[in-house]
């Protein structure tokens, strides 16, 4: 078995998704381990690579790939699993990676697992189904076999060290895979870490009562070190900004810590965070949903005790 | 007296009609178009494709794609639902053998119930509610199933696409244009904005089923309405996993619905084995009703907690909810033609419903089968001049669908009068075969209904999240994950009295609008949250309107 992980950069960062898949692949307990990365100046984060698991690393290094676009990685992936015969293919979801694992999927005739949350040593991927209510066990009939993970489903853990085989990958990319271009990008401005890669989230709902008590959330975010995010219904009702929504139809975080200021804990809601490691939530009502998957509830206003709660951390930090 | 009606939603049919827009060349053409893929237009597809089978000269001068079904839906039967048990009798027409349908077998017993609180009175079945012969199907799966012969007839599915005009040309109906896809929350395109395109055909059938967005548009532009306006039902169900099914299907009347007849609650429920180890229960009730405080997912909710109910649930996982409106109007609220150039009506859209015997999807798929018919002779001949569809009219009419909707003609009427006179006179009609004339009697829009407040609220149990369950949950369960970001579909006046807000509040089983602001003069702001719509139809009989919202959104039924 030898397995073959897609790593994706922005700017000089290994995106933390990609080195947790990387992270999994290791721990399969193979030694086959090899990750690719495509783009400018990419050869420097081979070593950054192997510190995550990767044995060898394929490197597809060309200034004109820096613009993230799927196909021109669809030409370099598929060159180098045909080249080195890589039976399994593992990325990290992402807008880019779900592309490049649909492009490879058709231009190898390869079967795709998408949605994972798991794979198991004998290759037996976990897929949530039914909005998450089960899982259901999935595998390939043929190799190479792809699968992308959703985000988050692995923590990113630098194991090994040292230098990994860098081996340099020339490709010749598809006519077709050089028509679509960027022509812009844009950021969204904001502070602090995206509630994607943030190991803290505070997260605010409806039990705020006002716009401007999102600055309780925000000031505690900020304290701990961690991201804002928000229920739908205050999204809705405009309070915040729609990046930030998290549950069924916003994103899928699993922080090591969430902290719940006035959420009730409805099911949308609850399918977006209730895999992170640990639960807080602060809510005036004590029949509130979330209590029953909080690993520690505080029944109160949340009003009176976030700030005080801010002030103790600020206290402890200093 | 406060009435909805006095509030009525920024709506206006010729909003929906169109003239063609796209260039010629770029413009989608077919030879039948099917509005909906449902058991009317299911049906239809399949017919169609039987007759062109038979006729391939006809079928080759349809161009590329002769027949084309057009579905909000993200599949097939995400939007379906219904009881159902369901009257075989026009899928044997279309061919079938009943054994290869996906159904949970014939009604092998069956039992009526009048409930009180605590106990539960068994009653002979009146005879509307015989069910001999009757088969148990989940309308979903059998819509996915019947589009998946319909496709191997050589139709052309096409889900998660919303009919939102009707094409409209020198008088003809001559197709539909599709919703805009990818648009936020303002109506300005995103990223991934796919605009809508005109879809042109020889022959358009809309077969939308209840609360049809562009039947009710072709209702109004072609003066089809008829002599009595429709009035709907709604009903909410749940579909549970269950460690032993009942044996047989179960109606319950009575309880928890009040018999006063100030307050109109007519309805009943019913419960009915899907196999082994699952069953549905559903809730059904007239919007005819007044009281504010009326919601009849919480009703359903109430239903559950009767001993003799949840005896039959414990043990059990609920595994899927849905809601739908239900046309209750029959006879005298069919159109006055099914008909006009270019386009025919079939199914719920145009209110084809046996209330008292709650049943509907046969005259559907009959009614699908017998455009289809229609459409073929029409499209036989080459022409199509504006009265060549009238034979579908006169088929309906002389067909079963017409003698047993005029046989219960009255009877959704009488309940008005209160449950026991109601009762009393509804056996009596059954009993003599329609022959009993009562004289038409009126019926009211369910949005004219005046409203009072009587109190509902302080009988529907707390949710414990395992017999019962709050609207939030419920939506998760219709598998409905529209995106929030979408532009409303909903069209409702949004500063209105206090009572016509909670009146909203309360009707909609999706937890759709909230009362917002008070305005200091007696009104309020009404809040939307549209992504939660499951789209059953409720607020269009009740003083608001549904448009179609971007396809493939809403609810994912597979079981309802």
């Amino acid at each position: 078995m030898s397995v073959l992980v897609f790593l994706e950069h922005h700017g000089n960062e290994l995106q933390k998704g990609s080195l947790g898949v990387l992270t999994k692949a290791a721990a399969l307990g193979d030694s086959d381990v090899a990750a690719v990365l495509v783009g400018g100046g990419v050869k420097a984060l081979a070593s950054d690579a192997a510190k995550f698991g990767a044995a060898k690393v394929f490197v597809v290094e060309d200034d004109a790939l820096e613009p993230a676009l799927p196909q021109p990685r669809v030409d370099a992936l598929a060159k180098v699993i045909q080249e080195n015969g890589y039976e399994t293919v593992l990325l990290a979801n992402s807008v880019l990676a779900a592309d490049v694992a649909a492009g490879l999927a058709a231009r190898l005739d390869a079967g795709l697992n998408w949605d994972l949350v798991d794979l198991t040593s004998d290759l037996v991927g976990k897929r949530p189904a039914l909005q998450d209510s089960i899982f259901v066990d999935v595998g390939w009939k043929s190799t190479p076999r792809i699968a992308l993970f959703r985000a988050g489903s692995f923590d990113a853990a630098a194991s090994g060290a040292g230098e990994p085989e860098v081996v340099e990958v020339s490709v010749d990319y598809a006519e077709h895979s050089q028509r679509a271009q960027i022509v812009g990008q844009e950021l969204e401005e904001s502070g602090g870490p995206s509630i994607e890669d943030a190991d803290i989230i505070v997260a605010g709902g409806r039990g705020l009562g006002a716009p401007e008590s999102f600055s309780l959330a925000e000031e505690l975010a900020r304290a701990l070190g961690g991201a804002v995010g928000a229920t739908r219904a205050v999204v809705d009702a405009g309070w915040y900004p729609y990046s930030a929504q998290i549950g069924q139809t916003g994103k899928v975080v699993s922080p090591k810590l969430y902290v719940a200021l006035g959420i009730s804990g409805a099911i949308q809601h609850k399918v977006g965070m209730q895999s992170s490691n640990v639960i807080v939530s602060i809510n005036k009502d004590a029949n509130a949903p979330i209590f029953e998957f909080s690993d520690l509830g505080v029944v109160g206003d949340v009003h009176e005790i976030a700030p005080k709660l801010t002030e103790l951390i600020k206290q402890r930090k200093s | 007296m406060t009435r909805a009606s006095d509030y009525p939603p920024p709506f206006n049919a010729r909003e929906f009609v169109a003239e063609p827009t796209d260039p010629v060349d770029e413009r989608i053409e077919v030879g039948v178009l099917i509005v909906g893929a449902g058991p009317a237009g299911l049906a239809c597809a399949i017919r169609l494709g039987q007759l062109l089978a038979e006729h391939p000269d006809v079928a080759e001068r349809l161009g590329e794609v002769p027949v084309a079904i057009v579905d909000k839906g993200k599949q097939p039967g995400s939007h379906l639902l219904s009881g159902a048990v369901v009257n075989p009798r026009p899928l044997r027409r279309l061919g079938f053998r009943l054994e290869d349908l996906p159904s949970y077998g014939p009604v092998h017993n069956e039992a009526v119930y009048v409930l009180t609180r605590r106990n539960a009175l068994r009653i002979p079945p009146p005879p509307t509610m015989r069910n001999h012969g009757n088969w148990i199907f989940s309308l979903s799966q059998l819509g996915r199933w019947l589009a998946e012969r319909a496709e191997e007839g050589g139709a052309m599915v096409l889900p998660e696409t919303a009919a939102e005009k009707l094409l409209v040309s020198h008088g003809r109906v001559v197709g539909v244009r599709t919703g805009d896809k990818g648009l936020n929350r303002e109506g300005e395109p995103m990223g991934n904005a796919e605009p809508g395109s005109d879809l042109v055909a020889k022959v358009t059938v809309l077969a939308e089923g209840t609360q049809g967005h562009l039947t009710g548009v072709a209702l109004d532009t072609f003066g089809l309405r008829g002599d009595e306006p429709q009035v709907w039902e709604l009903g909410v169900k749940e579909v549970w996993k269950v460690p032993r099914a009942p044996g047989g299907v179960i109606h319950t009347m009575g309880w928890p619905l009040r018999t006063r007849a100030k307050y109109r609650e007519f309805g009943g429920s019913f419960i009915y084995p899907m196999g082994d180890d699952m069953l549905t229960i559903g809730m059904v009730v007239g919007l005819d009703y007044r009281d504010v405080e009326l919601s009849v997912h919480d009703i359903l909710q109430e239903l559950k907690t009767h001993p003799k109910i949840a005896k039959l649930l414990r043990g059990g996982e609920r595994v899927q909810w849905g809601a739908k409106t239900i046309p209750s109007g029959g006879w005298y609220s069919l159109p006055k033609r099914l008909y006009a150039p270019g386009l025919l009506l079939a199914g719920d859209g145009v209110g084809m419903v046996n209330i008292p015997r709650l049943k509907g999807v046969h005259y559907a798929v009959e009614s699908g089968r017998l455009a289809a018919e229609s459409a073929f002779a029409s499209l036989q001949r080459g022409a199509t001049p504006a009265t060549s569809l009238a034979s579908y009219d006169d088929a309906v009419r002389s067909s079963f669908i017409n003698d047993d909707l005029y046989e219960v003609r009255d009877m959704r009427q009488v309940f008005g009068r209160g449950f026991f006179v109601g009762g009393a006179l509804a056996s009596a009609m059954t009993v003599s075969k329609g022959k009993l004339d009562l004289g038409k009697l009126r019926a009211e829009p369910d949005a004219e209904q005046p409203l009072l407040r009587g109190g509902r609220a302080a009988q529907y149990p707390t949710p414990d999240g395992k017999l019962t369950f709050d609207k939030l949950s419920s939506v998760f369960a219709s598998g409905n994950k529209t995106r929030d970001d979408q532009p409303n579909h909903i069209r409702l006046e949004r500063r209105v009295p206090k009572e016509v807000a909670e009146l909203w509040v309360n009707l909609c089983p999706a937890q759709v609008y909230e009362v917002g602001t008070e305005g200091g003069d007696g009104t309020v702001t009404v809040n939307v949250a549209p992504s939660n719509c499951v789209q059953c139809g409720a607020i269009t009989a009740k003083g608001g309107r549904l448009t179609p919202p971007e396809g493939g959104s809403g609810p994912e039924y597979t079981l309802t």
